[in-house]
């Protein structure tokens, strides 16, 4: 059965990818992130606006097309999540 | 005897509480986790819960010194730890031991109502007592598909607290027997096993950003 995930959990798995498994140096393109983080091109846009925005993820335009990376602010959010989920864990649930 | 037990386990209902509740808080406040924030309301109430009846019993020993604790104030207490059962459970999505017909589903709450009509208090217990054990079961299947060995404690926690709550609301039936003493042990260890995994998770370097939402 296909494991529900929380809108967190999709976010976690954003950012994870820009941090780990950048494509090169300049970030993460739009279809490379839909196809790490299985998620449908019009969502991802909606949670890339909202992260960038948030000051989580920094957009740089390279020829023509925007990439995505991880900032300061999004790896430490990315520790508290990691942290906070085992807290969760805990006590069966999903952050 | 039971006066110094009930002092324990409140003081210690206070402070477990207050310790997973400030944990729940940092997390919701670093990662906005609405999982998280029904874990803060959840532990801040079982805390204030504990907190009133134990300011209760200070008050009855040093102030009032009638022999015996203010019902209400006991009531009370219960019942903002009813609270925060509830959000203990609510936090589970409602998935397994629910059946899916509606005339089950009123079935099943029928035990509530049949109790209500004895005490408020008496409610309460009964109420803990079905929110406790749905958290417990619900925590041992979350074990059962992670594997995260954290569960198993919190989900001991809760069914001690469970059992602990149920045999305190038995003791109304024989008042001068041993039982509601034990009901307090009971719950003191449920306390201490659902702080277990919770005092493992690391939180250092972990601060709070208000920019964060």
């Amino acid at each position: 059965m296909a494991e529900y995930r929380t809108h967190m959990k999709i976010i976690g798995d954003i950012l994870s990818t820009t941090r780990d498994d950048l494509q090169d140096e300049d970030g993460a393109t739009v279809t490379y992130l839909i196809r790490k983080a299985n998620i449908s091109h019009s969502r991802i846009s909606r949670i890339l606006k909202t992260l960038v925005s948030q000051g989580l993820l920094e957009q740089v335009e390279t020829q023509g097309s925007n990439k995505y990376k991880i900032s300061q602010t999004g790896r430490e959010f990315l520790q508290a999540y990691y942290k906070f989920t085992s807290f969760a864990d805990n006590f069966g649930l999903s952050i | 005897m039971e006066f110094l037990l009930e002092n324990i386990l409140n003081l210690i209902g206070f402070l477990v509480g207050l310790g997973i509740g400030i944990m729940s808080l940092i997390g919701f406040r670093n990662t906005g986790s609405p999982t998280l924030f029904r874990l803060t309301i959840a532990f801040f109430s079982i805390s204030l819960g504990f907190f009133v009846i134990w300011s209760g019993y200070m008050a009855e020993d040093f102030v009032i010194q009638s022999g015996n604790i203010e019902r209400w104030v006991q009531t009370l207490g219960i019942a903002i730890q009813t609270v925060g059962y509830f959000f203990i459970a609510f936090s589970h999505s409602i998935k397994a031991f629910f059946p899916k017909s509606s005339y089950f589903r009123s079935v099943g709450i029928l035990p509530l109502f049949l109790v209500s009509s004895v005490q408020l208090e008496h409610l309460f217990r009964s109420v803990s007592f079905i929110l406790l054990v749905y958290g417990a079961i619900e925590t041992m299947l979350s074990y059962i598909d992670n594997k995260n060995k954290g569960a198993i404690s919190v989900s001991i926690g809760l069914a001690l607290l469970a059992l602990g709550e149920f045999l305190g609301w038995y003791s109304f039936v024989f008042p001068e027997s041993i039982l509601y003493s034990i009901s307090m042990v009971i719950k003191i260890g449920g306390l201490i096993a659902l702080f277990i995994p919770v005092s493992k998770v690391p939180l250092t370097k972990i601060k709070f950003d208000e920019g964060l939402e």
